[in-house]
């Protein structure tokens, strides 16, 4: 592509976004965006659409529907236990310390309760929180074992975030019709950019499909595909679990 | 490469040779978190920890039992409920069951916001069998810190 085309279709804008030209090709087309007064505010529009995305996705999983990356991502995960248990063999095998390497990867019953060690003490503390019940005094317990965690690394400048997850009959926590912490949800995400709360797109879903329900979710409520699955992915990836 | 892979190949043979004779777990390290008051699901709770003493044996074994919330309602002896607003599932059978568990080296550890917001004023008095050191500063923190140092968390 040369610079003198200067009509450019949406992919190659998307393209140069995402920096996907080569480095000298890359410099001609922005000189072109430059250069035109509409390109460069299609190309502004899709940088901050694609911030937004990537702000979106940080923490919580994309919804179901992109079924091509989910799988690929799903074949790396079990990719990566098989070298984590291969690793966890070895460790028996050849040293000394096997035995503490083998106990780290301890997997103590069947329904996956037992799981690996979350973060060294000296780095960020994370706390992903399974809320299940859908009792609300429960709940209200639970807020205030979260504000009292908050709070505390807070005032020590101590790193923590907290996930509270909420899933099955957990859901009504983030309902809008349900919750009876609607206000403190809100207060305690607006003062703790820390702390997220995740809805269960599942539970939505069997809502719907199975009781005719529309689900309205609080508006500080991200959504996951999968309550489980993302607990479960939070526990890999070192995250302390708190089933409440 | 090769060398490696000779190496690796010994291991997994070994490893699988450990995996087809006598079952012997190796160390565990394991917090039991209790935060319900139903006594059924407690002393089912405290049954599995049993099975567990027995799979594993004390002497491979670090367990601790985090109360907190309703949970602390384990411990609450029925004639000294006193102020406290939990239920007193401590009955004398329970107290047998926890006594036996600490005779094997199981340690129960209790919050301290939840002796606070549930106003078991005189812990020395309305819990069973309670020592100062058992405290706990927030059940929530030490569920996560002992995770944190390679426990295994487990919720009955």
């Amino acid at each position: 592509m040369s610079a003198d085309d200067t009509d450019l279709s949406d992919e190659s804008l998307n393209a140069i976004v995402d920096g996907e030209y080569p480095m000298h090709e890359q410099a001609e087309l922005m000189a072109v965006v430059q250069a035109d007064a509409s390109h460069s505010n299609r190309v502004c529009a899709l940088r901050s659409l694609k911030v937004m995305v990537q702000n979106a996705y940080a923490e919580v999983p994309a919804p179901a529907g992109r079924g091509r990356r989910r799988r690929r991502a799903g074949l790396m995960g079990v990719a990566a236990s098989l070298a984590l248990g291969l690793a966890a063999v070895l460790g028996v095998g050849l040293s000394s310390d096997g035995g503490r390497q083998a106990e780290r990867f301890v997997v103590l019953d069947a329904d996956g309760r037992g799981q690996r060690p979350a973060v060294a003490a000296d780095e960020e503390m994370r706390i992903v929180f399974h809320l299940l019940d859908g009792d609300m005094d429960a709940a209200g317990e639970l807020l205030d074992e979260v504000e009292t965690l908050l709070a505390d690394y807070r005032q020590r400048n101590a790193a923590l975030r907290i996930e509270v997850v909420a899933h099955s009959d957990g859901l009504a926590l983030l309902r809008r019709r349900l919750s009876s912490h609607q206000e403190r949800v809100a207060s305690l995400a607006r003062t703790f950019p820390n702390l997220t709360f995740v809805a269960c797109s599942n539970t939505v879903r069997r809502l719907r499909v199975e009781k005719g329900l529309e689900v309205t979710l609080v508006p500080e409520a991200r959504q996951t595909a999968s309550g489980v699955t993302h607990v479960v992915k939070r526990q890999q990836q070192g995250w302390a679990y708190i089933k409440v | 490469m090769k060398k490696t892979m000779v190496i690796m190949g010994a291991a997994v043979m070994w490893a699988m040779m450990g995996i087809g004779g006598a079952v012997a777990y190796e160390k565990q390290k394991v917090v039991y978190h209790i935060n319900y008051d139903d006594p059924k699901t407690q002393a089912g709770a405290l049954r599995n920890i049993q099975n567990h003493i027995n799979a594993v044996g004390k002497e491979n074994l670090e367990l601790r039992v985090v109360m907190h919330g309703k949970g602390l309602s384990l411990l609450l002896d029925p004639d000294m409920k006193g102020e406290a607003t939990l239920a007193a599932n401590g009955t004398p059978q329970m107290q047998a069951t926890v006594a036996g568990l600490k005779d094997q080296g199981i340690t129960f550890k209790v919050c301290a916001n939840t002796l606070k917001g549930k106003k078991i004023a005189d812990p020395e008095n309305q819990l069973y069998d309670f020592n100062k050191v058992d405290i706990v500063p927030s059940g929530v923190a030490e569920l996560a810190a002992l995770q944190a140092q390679g426990f295994t968390y487990i919720k009955p």
